[in-house]
């Protein structure tokens, strides 16, 4: 049913639902919005009042106009209006949707799909056959479905990571018997695959055509093979359009789909080919597993890389490094063979090794001298390719890092005074992993080192010439290899280093390096190669379906993807080939003028309006609950919400610039000793105190124990870091500020996270009492009040801290008496007989105490004490010392001693 | 297990649940105040000297106070001064209005009458008088086991009676009436009544919540009495905002008149003030009439 001409209800009767809104207007308007409950006891007392203005019992008119609005809404919404106008049919004859489904047409499969709806939903209006005819994936002959089966079918339609064949799929078409003349509606991909014109011809045979394809802007991009480069992949863009600039960017894929690295491109007018350079470390690069332009879901925009194209980081040695004859140097050629596939580091073995090469080429060294020699097996042993050219040196005098026995001296061949002409190579063998590469006739050998006869040595060799001796031999060595090239790195022995083959030879010596086996190496013509992966026509990796063919060896440079060998990475675990959708000579043509007028994708014709209605309904409905609450008095007030918010937002700005002040030399030094602390109180002779204390207890701690502390620090509790201290002392003083919240919570955590805190309540430096009403409780009372506290007792007589280093059973400091309360311990298991010393699990938060120890330990420069002790004594300054070593112990070594305690029991335990 | 013994055992769980920290805070208010015993001016048991007189034969030997009898020929006697404590009856309301908490308060009613309750009961023992919960059934006694006992009663088995039943008391007594007095005027005053003739005088204790004072209700608003049998809305309720309270005023000020009249203290608490004021302020009205007392 239509409206207005745009307009579309899929379900007009539904628009009847409407008739009800005046009733729902009726009943909305007298129903009083519902009241608030309160239980009131006094309600006695109410009983005979009237409130002066009783409450409009009705609904606000706008209010129930939002109401009225949100069930408008929703009965329109029921009825399921579509805007604009579905396609309108060709003709009344059957159908045929001829859909070009290869990778081509991923990028903007959306548009297809929502075409091939409006077209499918056009038949089913006129109960028009329709047929389906998938380009890519057209094998067998075309079944004319009706429209309800075809929207299952094109439910089914994917596309595919191969190209399509127009033109079976129009002579599949051909051989169909349709009732009348088809109207034949070719969804193309907007490329020309060089037949285009002569399918529309050919379709123009059949019935009328109408074709759709791309807009100008929208044609798909595609991905040309890579090129490995020092610095990362440079990546080929190419597009189908040269009209107008485009730009993007390409992203490297890790194995898990996780992004490397991106480069952006940037297609100018008039050009089809952008760049993009891919820049990424050799070690993150060789994890590169696919190369995408992003936002392009297709196979042709996703490049698999195959172990192929890793780099290698090669080290290069040479017996002479100067570069002033750089032709006639091996350097020179081995650098410029190795670089398209490996990074080269010159320089020595260590460097090299240092890089964390792979592969190590030593041209010409003939004996590997003393630590180098060490160093070089253990490489090889480890897994390491070692690559020897031959040379002068290796005549005379030759280490045992060589594959096969070489005979002193060497060979000549067509000298002047030699009989024989310079040698040609003889084919590879099958064994050898150069096997499959082409020889060139022009390669000749003049000079080599030859290898002492022996049994073996023809399973060691990997090249001969065609008088059989052999060019290069290899050797496994522990996990690794090591290659002989008889001859030299440079074109001074033969011109082998002049030709391709060299740079191809090399290639394949450095897939020893991934651990690839010889054996699998090379394009054996006989090896096969099955589907390991593949792509769909989106560029996703999946199984392999049961089409999928393996690929042989030989084929596979020439194998463009089809539907037996779609693309993907062929082989085994570990050793795979990919096949790429898009090669190196392809091209992508737009289709041109091809005699039939094309039209582009119109994008959604009809746009359904449901869910918009329904979601403003939604809204509507929210404020309309959020109205009521306030209506019945779950007020909140804005003002007072809007305080709230700019008080927390006034906070925060006053707190950020605080805490953001990270002191970095107070960390450094704090961090790379370890520093008895103590809290800055803000009173200058209490810090002091603590700080001649802590000074004093450090000296005697230097020369009593082996732990020798640096200088005490004092420690802001609002702005430091308490992590790095293991004890802080904390003297108490009424003086003192309360804490900011920050600080209590530091507090906290540095209790949580194993701190320990030495509360000094000084009782009778402060006052004439101990107990509650000290002053120094008291503030301990109004500054720690708020922490979370573990439950305290006094020091059982078995405590960990009576044991820690002296042997101690009173604590006293500047004073004597009063009690000591830590963390209480766990009872005592009663299964585990007498226990010497008892610990909890870790060191105690909190060591609370009044003896103002700081004033006992503290002493002046020339070592005496600075304070009087009462009652007086030596022995209780020595004592309060004592206390003072046993607490630093115990910090430092938690419940150690618990443990060291059993020692003789455990040691009896064990003896018998 | 009967369903008896379960009833039993939850009680006696509630109990324990509930009475340490009730029994504290009573002890905690109490301990603000000191008191002493109040002497009787005449000889009697006690503590105090009071007065030496002459041995007579029904005397116990044990009674003679040596030393004074070793100053002159006779034997005397050393008498004390009679102390007499008070017996003060204590009754809570427990009606359903008392279990009402508005968002204005921290405590119910009730719970803020049964604190006060013990409160003054702790101060009383230790002052050495007797009280017992009115309708209990037990005579007044005095220590620490009548303080528990109340406890246990007031937590334990609550009453739910809006109005003191009519209960055997000693005369001369005092009581002390905790309730947030909203039942209807006349049967309050009937009640005052009966206790003022059965020889009782004392003191009212109004416990108000602060929404019943202030009604600081807005919109429209269905009030329904806490035992749920009634209920009315009203439309706008801010706008008889100054008629309740001047009703409420109304209703308060007549319950202190009809005290005065009858010789009884009246005292208003709002749950929403510290328990301690009230407590003192009671004590002042208590002692007042009652006895020296210091407040410290």
């Amino acid at each position: 049913m239509t409206f207005f001409g745009i307009l579309t209800f899929a379900e007009p009767f539904i628009l009847a639902g409407l008739i009800v809104l005046p009733a729902i207007w009726f009943l909305l308007r007298v129903t009083p919005p519902s009241p608030r409950r309160v239980v009131f006891p006094p309600l006695r007392l109410l009983l005979g009042l009237n409130a002066t203005e009783e409450t409009p019992s009705r609904t606000p008119w706008w209010l129930l106009l939002l109401r009225l609005l949100a069930a408008a809404l929703i009965v329109l919404a029921l009825a399921a209006p579509t805007i604009g106008e579905p396609p309108k049919p060709l003709g009344n004859g059957p159908l045929v949707l001829f859909v070009d489904n290869g990778w081509a047409a991923a990028h903007a499969w959306k548009d297809r799909e929502s075409a091939i709806a409006d077209l499918l939903s056009g038949a089913e209006h006129a109960g028009r056959a329709v047929a389906i005819v998938p380009t890519a994936n057209a094998v067998g002959p075309v079944s004319v479905l009706d429209a309800g089966s075809a929207q299952r079918a094109a439910e089914q339609l994917a596309p595919v990571s191969w190209l399509p064949d127009r033109k079976q799929a129009a002579s599949i078409l051909a051989k169909t018997h349709f009732s009348s003349a088809p109207q034949i509606v070719w969804l193309s991909d907007g490329l020309d695959y060089g037949d285009a014109s002569d399918i529309a011809g050919a379709l123009s045979k059949i019935g009328t055509v109408k074709i759709l394809a791309d807009a100008p802007g929208h044609l798909p991009l595609a991905l040309k093979p890579e090129s490995n480069r020092a610095d990362g992949f440079a990546v080929n863009v190419v597009r189908a359009e040269t009209q107008g600039a485009r730009h993007g960017s390409v992203s490297a894929l890790g194995a898990h789909g996780e992004n490397l690295s991106s480069a952006p491109f940037a297609f100018a007018n008039g050009k089809d080919e952008a760049t993009a350079d891919i820049r990424l470390p050799l070690e993150v690069r060789n994890e590169t597993a696919r190369i995408v332009i992003d936002n392009e879901e297709s196979a042709g925009a996703t490049r698999l890389l195959d172990s192929n194209t890793k780099r290698r980081a090669v080290g290069l040695i040479s017996a002479s490094n100067t570069n002033d004859q750089p032709l006639l140097s091996d350097i020179y050629y081995l650098d410029k063979a190795l670089a398209p596939y490996a990074d080269v580091t010159k320089g020595s073995v260590n460097e090299a090794l240092s890089r964390n090469a792979s592969v190590l080429v030593l041209a010409d060294i003939g004996r590997i001298a003393g630590a180098d020699y060490t160093t070089i097996s253990k490489f090889v042993a480890d897994g390491g390719v070692l690559v020897r050219f031959a040379g002068a040196r290796m005549t005379q005098n030759v280490d045992d890092l060589i594959p096969v026995k070489l005979r002193s001296g060497g060979r000549y061949l067509g000298g002047a005074l030699a009989w024989q002409e310079p040698q040609h190579l003889a084919p590879f063998p099958d064994t050898s992993p150069f096997r499959g590469l082409t020889v060139p006739k022009e390669v000749t050998v003049s000079r080599q080192v030859l290898a002492e006869p022996s049994v073996d040595l023809g399973e060691h060799t990997w090249a001969r010439l065609t008088d059989g001796t052999p060019l290069v031999t290899a050797a496994q060595k522990g996990k690794g290899w090591i290659v002989l090239f008889h001859v030299t790195g440079g074109p001074a022995w033969s011109n082998l280093p002049l030709s391709g083959l060299y740079v191809e030879m090399l290639h394949r010596v450095l897939d020893l390096a991934s651990g690839a086996r010889p054996s699998d190496m090379g394009t054996g013509a006989s090896t096969m190669f099955p589907a390991y992966t593949v792509l769909d026509g989106f560029g996703h990796m999946m199984k392999p379906s049961a089409d999928a063919l393996p690929l042989r060896g030989s084929q596979l440079s020439k194998t463009k993807p089809s539907r037996l060998h779609p693309a993907g990475l062929y082989g085994n675990e570990g050793a795979q080939v990919a096949l790429n959708v898009f090669g190196t000579k392809d091209t992508l043509d737009p289709m041109g003028n091809v005699g039939v007028r094309v039209e582009a994708y119109s994008g959604t014709s009809a746009f359904a309006l449901q869910p918009l209605l329904l979601s403003l309904a939604l809204a509507l409905l929210l404020i309309d609950a959020v109205i009521s609450l306030l209506l019945r008095g779950f007020g909140f007030d804005p003002r007072r919400l809007l305080a709230r918010l700019s008080i927390l937002a006034l906070a925060l700005l006053l707190i950020h610039p605080n805490s953001a002040r990270a002191d970095d030399a107070f960390d450094m030094k704090a961090a790379l000793d370890t520093h008895l602390a103590y809290v800055i109180t803000g009173v200058p002779d209490v810090d002091q105190m603590s700080a001649a204390g802590l000074k004093g207890l450090g000296a005697y701690l230097h020369a009593r124990t082996s732990y020798d502390p640096k200088d005490p620090m004092g420690v802001n509790l609002d702005t430091d870091n308490l992590a790095f201290f293991p004890l802080l002392y904390w003297p108490m003083d009424p003086r003192e500020k309360d804490l900011s919240p920050q600080a209590l919570s530091k507090i906290a955590e540095y209790m949580r996270n194993g701190g320990t805190i030495l509360i000094d309540t000084r009782d009778l430096t402060l006052g004439s009492t101990r107990g509650q009403d000290n002053p120094g409780e008291q503030t301990l009372k109004r500054l720690l009040g708020k922490v979370d506290m573990p439950p305290l007792q006094p020091v059982p007589p078995d405590h960990v801290l009576t044991k820690a280093f002296y042997l101690l059973q009173d604590f006293p400091g500047r004073w004597d008496g009063g009690k000591v309360w830590v963390e209480a311990l766990p009872p005592p298991d009663p299964d585990a007989g007498p226990a010497p010393a008892r610990g909890g699990d870790g060191v105690s938060p909190v060591i609370i105490g009044g003896n103002d120890w700081a004033a006992a330990w503290a002493i002046d420069n020339e070592g005496r004490g600075l304070v009087a002790v009462s009652p007086g004594g030596d022995r209780q300054r020595e004592m309060a010392v004592r206390f003072g070593i046993n607490v630093v112990m115990y910090a430092l070594t938690g419940n150690y001693k618990t443990d060291q305690v059993h020692v003789p029991a455990l040691l009896q335990r064990t003896g018998k | 297990m009967t369903a008896d013994q379960t009833r039993l055992r939850d009680i006696a769980e509630q109990i324990a649940a509930g009475l340490p920290p009730l029994l504290v805070a009573a002890e905690r208010l109490a301990s603000v105040i000191s008191l002493g015993v109040h002497g009787r001016r005449k000889s009697g048991m006690g503590e105090n000297f009071w007065q030496f007189r002459r041995f007579q034969a029904e005397d116990p030997s044990t009674a003679i106070d040596w030393r004074q009898s070793a100053k002159s020929q006779h034997l005397f006697v050393r008498e004390r001064e009679w102390e007499a404590a008070e017996a003060v009856f204590l009754w809570r309301d427990g009606s359903a209005g008392m279990r009402f908490k508005s968002d204005f308060a921290e405590v119910t009613k009730i719970d803020r009458a049964s604190v006060l309750t013990l409160a003054l009961g702790s101060l009383l023992t230790r002052g050495g008088e007797r009280i017992a919960l009115y309708g209990d059934g037990r005579a007044p006694s005095t220590g620490r086991a009548a303080l528990n006992r109340i406890a246990h009663e007031l937590i334990g088995t609550p009453s739910d009676e809006t109005l003191p039943p009519d209960a055997p008391v000693s005369k001369n007594s005092t009581f002390v009436w905790f309730s947030d007095f909203l039942s209807p005027l006349g049967e309050i005053e009937t009640t005052l009544r009966r206790l003022a003739r059965a020889g009782l005088s004392g003191q009212l204790v109004h416990i108000i919540d602060p929404a019943e004072e202030d009604f600081p209700y807005q919109g429209r608003t269905r009030f329904e009495s806490p035992a749920g049998r009634q209920s009315e809305i009203f439309g706008r309720v801010e706008t008889m905002q100054g008629a309740y309270r001047a009703r409420f005023r109304a209703h308060a000020e007549t319950l202190r008149d009809l005290s005065r009249r009858l010789g009884w203290g009246y005292l208003a608490h709002r749950t929403d003030k510290r328990p301690e004021v009230a407590l003192v302020a009671l004590f002042e009205a208590l002692g007042g009439a009652e006895a020296k007392m210091r407040i410290a």
